[in-house]
C-alpha cells in the first residue's frame, strides 16, 4: 500500500530508455541472431578444416590463411580481378551517375522520364539482366556487334576472350548499378540552395567554377556515401558473374565473392571459404575506414 | 444430446482421426534435376505404386536445377534439412560415397522378395558400390548418343548417320564432313552443336570425352592424367578445326539449339527427345561415331540414391528397392534407359517410349552394353576448377592445343 503511495521509482529517463530497448529489440533480436551470430561463426569457422559433405571438422588454427596468403597462388589472381574489377566499376559507375544527376536534376522537359529509364535496371531483376546482356554480347549474332558491324567494326567475342571479358562485366553492371547512384547525386543536388549558385553567377563566376568551387564541395558528404556503397558492392560482386561468365574464360573473371562460393559449395571447403570470407571483409573494412581518413585529411 | 453437443463430438472425432493419421504418416522427400511434366507425372506414378504396400508414405519430388543440384543438396545435408532419397550423378558418385553421406541399402535390396541384384552388372554397380555396401541403384544409365536433322539430311542429299553406322562408314571426320555441308549461315543453321548448348561451360567433359575416346584417349587410368596424349590432341584438334576452320560448330558465345532446328547435328542423351515432340522436322538417331580406335560409346549414369542423415532412412532404402524393381525400371526406360539387364535385353524396352522407334531405341541399347561411363574422381569437382581455364585456352583460333592439354594435364595430376 505504502509503495503504491510513493509512486514509482524509475526516473522518466530510464522508464524511456526501457521503452526505447523495448520497441527496437524485435530487430536487435533478429539482427543478432541472424547478423552478428553468423559474423562470429564465420571467423570461428576459419580456423576449422570443416568439409561440408562430410560434416567433418577439426581445428586448424591460422592454417587456412597461410595457405590462402602464401601458397595458393589462385587466390593472389582471385584478389587482383577483385580490385580489377572494382577499379573499373567505380570511377566509371560514379563519373556516370554524376553526369546523369547534373543533366537530369533540372527540371527540364522528359527529365523525370529519362531518370525512370536510367533506374529501371536497379530494380531489374539481376537474373533477367545478366541474361539479356549474355544474348546481346554473342559473337556473331548479338545486338551489340551487329550494331557495331552497321559503322564497320567487326566486335570480339566479348565473354569469351579473356581481355574482353573483364570489361564486358564492368560495363553491364555500371549498367545495372548506376540509377541508384544518380538518384543519390540528383537528391544531393537537389538540397545545395539556389542562392549559392545565383550569387556566384552575379560575382561572373562561369559552370565550371560554379561546379568545382560551390557544387562539389557540397556533393562530398554524399559522394563519399556513394563511394563506400560502390565499392563494398564491387568488391561483393558474385550474380553477375556467376551467371555472365562463370568465373572464365581463363578465370579471367574470377573475383573473390566468387572463389568463396566455389571452395565452399563446389570443393565443400567450407573452413577455407570461411577464411577467405573474412580476407575480403578485411579487405572491405580496411578501404572503407581509408576513405573516411582520405575525407576527413582534405576538410 | 443437444444439437451442439453432436457437432462438438463430430468435431473431436475428425480431430482425433487426423492427429492419428498424422502421427502414423511419413514423407519421403527425394531430390530430382529434372522439371520435365512427363518425368514427373511417371516419378509419381511409381510413387503412388508405393502407397499399396506403405499407404502411408508420401513421397515428395523436389525439383533443384541440374546445374546447382549438388551445391544445393550439400547445402540441405549441412543445414541439417536432408533429403531422403535423391538422383545421383555418376561424377559425384566418389565423394559422396567416400564422405559416408549416403546410406548402405544393400540389406534392403537383399531382403526385398524378387529384387534380383544380380540383375545389375558389375561394370554398371561400379562407381556405386564399396566392399560388400550398395550405396546407390543406377536409375540410367543413358549412353551418349548423335541427334540429326532428317529435313536437312535429305534435302542436301546425304547419306544419314544411321546408314552411315550401319555401312560402318559412320566416323568423327564424316560427322565434320557433315557438319560443314550443311552449315547455312544464311538461314543461320549451324553444322554442330555441342551436348545441350554447354560444350565449352559445364559440358566440355561430355562434349571432348567421347570424341578423345574415340581417338583412342582417355581422361586418366590409375591416376595418370591422358589428355596430353598425341590421340587427345588429335581429337581435340578434330572439333577445334569444326569450330575454327570450318566454322561449322556453334562456336563459344553462341547460340544454335538443335531442337529448334538451328543445327543440323548434336551430340546428347535419351532423356532429350521429349523435346522434340513439337519439332517442325524430321530427325533420327544414330550411335556416335567411330574413330581411329574403333566404336567408343561412351555413357553417362545417374543412381537413386538414400541419404545417410535422411530422417527415414529404412523406409527411404524400400522405396529405393521399390523404384529399381524390375517392374518401375521398365516404366522408367521410357527416359532413362535402364541397367537391368533383364530389362534392358526384352522387347517391352525397344517399344517403351512412343517416340522412339524400336530401332532407334537398339541403339541405345547398344550404346549401354558397349560404353564406358564418364570419368569420375572423389576430387572431381576440384579437378573440374583446376581444368576449367586450360579448356577455355583451347577456345580461340590460334591455340595450342598440345601445350594447352600439356599443362592441363600438370594442373590436375596432383589431385588424381
Amino acid at each position: 500500500m505504502s509503495a503504491a503511495i510513493k509512486g514509482p521509482s524509475l526516473t522518466l529517463k530510464a522508464r524511456e530508455a526501457i521503452s526505447g530497448w523495448l520497441f527496437v529489440s524485435p530487430i536487435l533480436t533478429g539482427f543478432m541472431i541472424f547478423f552478428v551470430g553468423p559474423l562470429i561463426a564465420v571467423f570461428y569457422y576459419s580456423t576449422t578444416e570443416w568439409n561440408l559433405l562430410s560434416q567433418q571438422s577439426h581445428f586448424v588454427g591460422i592454417e587456412n590463411y597461410v595457405d590462402a596468403l602464401t601458397r595458393n597462388d589462385t587466390f593472389w589472381d582471385v584478389l587482383v580481378n577483385s580490385l580489377v574489377f572494382a577499379a573499373g566499376l567505380v570511377p566509371l559507375n560514379m563519373l556516370l551517375a554524376l553526369g546523369l544527376a547534373l543533366a537530369l536534376s533540372r527540371s527540364v522537359r522528359g527529365a523525370v522520364f529519362f531518370r525512370t529509364v536510367f533506374f529501371a535496371p536497379v530494380i531489374t531483376s539481376a537474373v533477367a539482366w545478366a541474361i539479356i546482356w549474355t544474348f546481346l554480347l554473342q559473337h556473331e549474332s548479338g545486338a551489340v556487334n551487329r550494331a557495331l558491324s552497321v559503322i564497320g567494326i567487326n566486335g570480339p567475342n566479348w565473354l569469351h576472350e579473356p581481355h574482353w571479358a573483364m570489361a564486358s562485366v564492368i560495363f553491364t553492371r555500371v549498367l545495372k548499378t548506376v540509377g541508384l547512384n544518380m538518384i543519390l547525386y540528383i537528391a544531393a543536388l537537389q538540397s545545395i540552395p539556389r542562392d549559392y549558385t545565383e550569387a556566384a553567377r552575379l560575382e561572373g563566376a562561369n559552370g565550371w567554377e560554379i561546379f568545382r568551387r560551390i557544387t562539389w564541395p557540397l556533393l562530398a558528404p554524399t559522394t563519399l556515401v556513394i563511394m563506400v556503397i560502390t565499392v563494398v558492392g564491387s568488391l561483393k560482386v558474385f550474380d553477375h558473374i556467376y551467371l555472365m561468365t562463370g568465373g572464365g574464360p581463363q578465370n579471367a573473371t574470377l573475383v573473390l565473392a566468387f572463389y568463396i562460393y566455389e571452395q565452399g559449395f563446389k570443393f565443400f571447403n567450407t573452413g577455407y571459404a570461411s577464411a577467405l570470407a573474412v580476407i575480403l571483409f578485411v579487405l572491405i573494412l580496411a578501404l572503407t575506414i581509408l576513405q573516411t581518413i582520405l575525407k576527413a585529411a582534405r576538410k | 444430446m443437444s444439437t451442439i453437443m453432436i457437432k462438438r463430438l463430430i468435431c473431436a472425432a475428425v480431430f482425433s482421426g487426423t492427429i492419428a493419421t498424422n502421427v502414423n504418416a511419413e514423407e519421403l522427400r527425394f531430390t530430382v534435376w529434372t522439371g520435365s511434366k512427363a518425368h514427373l507425372d511417371m516419378l509419381n506414378d511409381i510413387a503412388n505404386g508405393f502407397k499399396q504396400t506403405h499407404p502411408d508414405v508420401t513421397v515428395r519430388y523436389d525439383t533443384i536445377p541440374f546445374g546447382d543440384y549438388v551445391q544445393k543438396l550439400t547445402l540441405q545435408m549441412a543445414g541439417g534439412n536432408p533429403p531422403d532419397l535423391g538422383w545421383l550423378l555418376e561424377n559425384s558418385a566418389p565423394a559422396f560415397v567416400e564422405a559416408g553421406a549416403l546410406a548402405d541399402v544393400s540389406k534392403t535390396l537383399h531382403a526385398t522378395e524378387n529384387y534380383n541384384y544380380a540383375d545389375f552388372s558389375t561394370s554398371a554397380m561400379g562407381l556405386w558400390t564399396k566392399d560388400d555396401s550398395v550405396y546407390g541403384i543406377p536409375f540410367s544409365t543413358s549412353p551418349f548418343l548423335v541427334y540429326y536433322n532428317k529435313s536437312l539430311y535429305d534435302a542436301a542429299g546425304l547419306e544419314t548417320p544411321d546408314q552411315r553406322a550401319t555401312d560402318g562408314t559412320w566416323t568423327w571426320e564424316q560427322l565434320k564432313k557433315d557438319a560443314a555441308t550443311l552449315r547455312n549461315a544464311d538461314a543461320g543453321v549451324w553444322g554442330y552443336e555441342t551436348v545441350d548448348g554447354q560444350g565449352y561451360s559445364a559440358r566440355v567433359w561430355h562434349n571432348l570425352i567421347p570424341i578423345i575416346r574415340a581417338y583412342g584417349g582417355n581422361a586418366w587410368t590409375d591416376g595418370t592424367c591422358h589428355l596430353d596424349s598425341p590421340e587427345a590432341v588429335k581429337a581435340i584438334k578434330l572439333f577445334h578445326n569444326m569450330i575454327y576452320v570450318d566454322g561449322s560448330a556453334v562456336p563459344p558465345g553462341e547460340q544454335g539449339d538443335f531442337f529448334s532446328g538451328k543445327s543440323a547435328l548434336t551430340v546428347t542423351q535419351i532423356s532429350r527427345v521429349s523435346k522434340l515432340a513439337d519439332a517442325n522436322f524430321d530427325w533420327g538417331i544414330a550411335p556416335l561415331p567411330a574413330g581411329p580406335a574403333g566404336n567408343a560409346a561412351t555413357v553417362g549414369q545417374a543412381a537413386v540414391v538414400a541419404f545417410a542423415q535422411g530422417k527415414n532412412k529404412e523406409i527411404a532404402a524400400e522405396f529405393l528397392a521399390y523404384m529399381t524393381s524390375a517392374k518401375n525400371v521398365a516404366k522408367m526406360a521410357e527416359f532413362f534407359p535402364p541397367a537391368r539387364k533383364s530389362v534392358l535385353e526384352g522387347d517391352a524396352f525397344l517399344s517403351s517410349n512412343p517416340a522412339i522407334t524400336p530401332a532407334q531405341m537398339k541403339i541405345v541399347a547398344q550404346g549401354i552394353e558397349n560404353g564406358s561411363v564418364l570419368p569420375s574422381h572423389e576430387h572431381f569437382p576440384q579437378i573440374e576448377a583446376k581444368a576449367r581455364p586450360e579448356f577455355d585456352a583451347l577456345w580461340s583460333k590460334d591455340a595450342d592445343i598440345q601445350a594447352t592439354m600439356t599443362k592441363l594435364c600438370q594442373g590436375i595430376q596432383p589431385l588424381l
